[in-house]
């Protein structure tokens, strides 16, 4: 279990568009264990999705480059990898579920085809009969009946059609699942089904899952290790006891956790974040949560803070750590 | 908090909007009945399709009811012609979900802001609009610089404060806020949540606020309706509908929310299983009976009507009767 199955080191990724570059991740690093679930939370812009789709080598083409860093598979690194490679990884190895399931399948095809598609793409076994099949256990897994699976995308509800996407997903039994934001465009009593399904196929299955998202109830009940980004960085992870229990945050966690208003208490006001996250067409020499943050020191601004890292729990604040005693 | 006003402001009567559709009549909003007093906000939540949007609209006449009665200041909003309607649309306004598709792209800002005045002859003279649209860019936090710009230029969350700058601008006593702050991050719409509440208190407004959110509704209503396909099934104040939830579906709805806590009693409880069934041509009986753990026979039988459970606390479950 506690072997490395993911290594993310110093990851930098640039879109150029024709007005201006985007820095959209700047120095990221993380690393995943084998059956983990991790969650990645932000904002829009925070480089959640970018992280993901540099993963898989699904940067539009042109536009987005990785421009440093490394990614490791098993050890296997996946920046220098080759499109024939990638495209034998993608869907086996790694494979991704995107945020909008009305969009994310192909509207003329019938999902059981669709279905059948990753496995005839990545399975050695050929075999027609065996590929249904598996495509029969793999819709009984998500909860559809087998008897729908000559429907069309369009004969489905939202929940169903995620179910659809999610077994795609899972259909070659993947060592590392991505799931961009899986329930957001589903109604809470449909979220909570879905979010309770992915949990038992992925003990079942062994998979290890990046969970992105804005939403901190769905990490609190899905997840086991936490990053929190900001402007393209990590600034704050660690387990799910770290982030939700733990008594030092980064100032951007905290204020995250203060724009949400709680149902378990009665409170009048919100506690937001002033100001907006910063353009992302600029290099932020120090902290990128400086100017929101209301602690910010003269050297925040001018050089990125180091880890302060206690346990299992990073925080990049100066105001923990080596930061703290030089400002003392 | 909010001013706690005994009058009623805005009483709606067994509304019903059905739309005609091929496979027969969809019954979007089906004999809805509420009051909202002065200065309070009733908060509609419900999940997708179960007619909360097109509650406000029919209310606000953007789309025309079947049947029922909208009573605004003692008379039937509905009966109003369009010339009376005209000046009743100065006293209340809407404030749209999506801040991307609710602008006009080729106006600027200060067009935005200034069109109601416009439209609504509320002011006339051009110095006047001017000195209006820069007192309520203040009011809404938006800078000044912004005067020229359009709207692609903005995000999001200054967006939809030129959605609620818009809508304060003919000094309305009444604002539906259709889902204004879902289409926001969390921490931008903790700011726009904040600043509708500051206003409603300083302005004296009164709010009816849809949502999808319950942790969104719960902060800002101070009275509550749900809703399920087209109907309102349970009715209270804010604080006893979340102590002391009653049918079935608001109980699965509050079960199904995850919080951001680890506490075992926090953890994610029963699921409820299925799916809303099509709101065209429903059959009688309980609309929610085929997902609810709770059903009887009877349920099918007879339409169950919202009854009062004492202290305004509103069910419409066989259980409560």
């Amino acid at each position: 279990m506690s072997e490395k199955l993911l290594e993310i080191e110093d990851l930098h990724v640039r879109y150029r568009t024709d007005e201006a570059e985007v820095y959209a991740v700047n120095g990221l690093s993380l690393s995943m264990n084998k059956g983990e679930t991790l969650g990645l939370v932000g904002e829009t812009g925070a480089g959640k999705t970018t992280t993901a789709l540099s993963i898989l080598k699904l940067l539009p083409s042109k536009v987005g480059e990785i421009t440093k860093g490394s990614i490791k598979l098993d050890g296997k690194e996946l920046t220098k990898a080759s499109e024939p490679e990638m495209r034998r990884i993608r869907g086996a190895d790694i494979s991704m579920i995107f945020q909008d399931p009305m969009t994310s399948l192909n509207p003329v095809i019938r999902i059981g085809d669709q279905i059948a598609e990753v496995l005839e793409l990545h399975s050695k076994d050929t075999n027609r009969a065996h590929i249904d099949k598996r495509v029969d256990e793999i819709l009984k897994l998500v909860g559809i009946s087998k008897d729908r699976k000559s429907d069309f995308p369009h004969q489905f509800s939202g929940g169903m059609k995620q179910r659809v996407v999610i077994a795609i997903g899972l259909a070659c039994e993947p060592r590392l699942l991505l799931a961009d934001e899986p329930t957001t465009a589903l109604d809470v009593t449909i979220q909570a089904q879905v979010l309770e399904m992915m949990k038992e196929l992925k003990e079942k299955l062994n998979t290890a899952m990046i969970l992105i998202t804005h939403d901190l109830g769905v990490v609190a009940q899905t997840c086991d290790r936490v990053a929190i980004m900001y402007a393209g960085r990590i600034i704050e992870i660690g387990a799910i006891k770290d982030i939700f229990e733990g008594e030092n945050h980064h100032p951007y966690t905290v204020g995250l956790f203060g724009s949400i208003p709680d149902l378990t208490k009665e409170t009048n006001r919100l506690s937001p974040i002033p100001g907006m996250m910063p353009d992302p067409t600029k290099k932020i020499p120090g902290c990128a949560f400086a100017d929101r943050c209301k602690y910010c020191m003269d050297r925040c601004r001018e050089e990125e803070p180091e880890e302060y890292v206690v346990g299992t729990h990073m925080i990049r604040c100066n105001r923990f750590g080596a930061g703290k005693e030089a400002e003392a | 908090m909010s001013p706690t006003g005994s009058v009623p402001l805005i009483q709606v009567k067994n509304l019903k909007k059905y739309f005609r559709t091929p496979k027969g009549a969809l019954h979007a909003v089906d004999d809805v009945s509420f009051l909202i007093k002065q200065g309070r906000t009733l908060g509609v939540v419900g999940e997708s399709g179960c007619g909360k949007s097109t509650l406000g609209r029919t209310i606000l006449r953007l789309t025309e009811a079947t049947s029922g009665e909208v009573i605004y200041g003692g008379e039937d909003l509905l009966k109003f012609n369009k010339h009376q309607m005209k000046e009743m649309r100065k006293r209340m306004q809407i404030i749209f979900q999506d801040p991307y598709a609710s602008l006009n792209p080729r106006m600027t800002v200060s067009e935005i802001i200034a069109e109601p005045i416009k439209v609504c002859r509320t002011l006339t003279d051009k110095n006047e609009i001017n000195n209006k649209v820069n007192e309520l860019m203040k009011t809404v936090g938006l800078a000044e610089r912004f005067v020229n710009t359009y709207p692609h230029e903005l995000d999001g969350g200054r967006r939809q404060r030129i959605g609620v700058a818009r809508a304060l601008a003919t000094d309305p006593e009444f604002i539906v806020c259709d889902e204004p702050v879902s289409a926001l991050d969390v921490s931008i719409q903790a700011q726009i949540l904040n600043l509708m509440m500051d206003l409603q208190e300083e302005r004296k407004l009164t709010y009816m606020f849809i949502t999808h959110d319950l942790s969104v509704v719960k902060h800002i209503s101070d009275d509550i309706a749900v809703m399920y396909l087209g109907q309102c099934v349970e009715k209270a104040t804010s604080k006893e509908l979340f102590r002391n939830p009653k049918h079935p579906y608001t109980q699965a709805l509050l079960d199904a929310i995850p919080l951001p806590s680890l506490k075992e009693e926090d953890k994610l409880k029963k699921v409820i299983k299925g799916e809303v069934s099509s709101p065209i041509n429903p059959k009688p009986g309980c609309r929610f009976s085929v997902r609810c753990p709770h059903a009887k026979k009877e349920c099918r039988e007879r339409n169950v009507p919202l009854v009062d459970q004492g202290d305004g606390h509103c069910v419409a479950c066989v259980l409560y009767q």
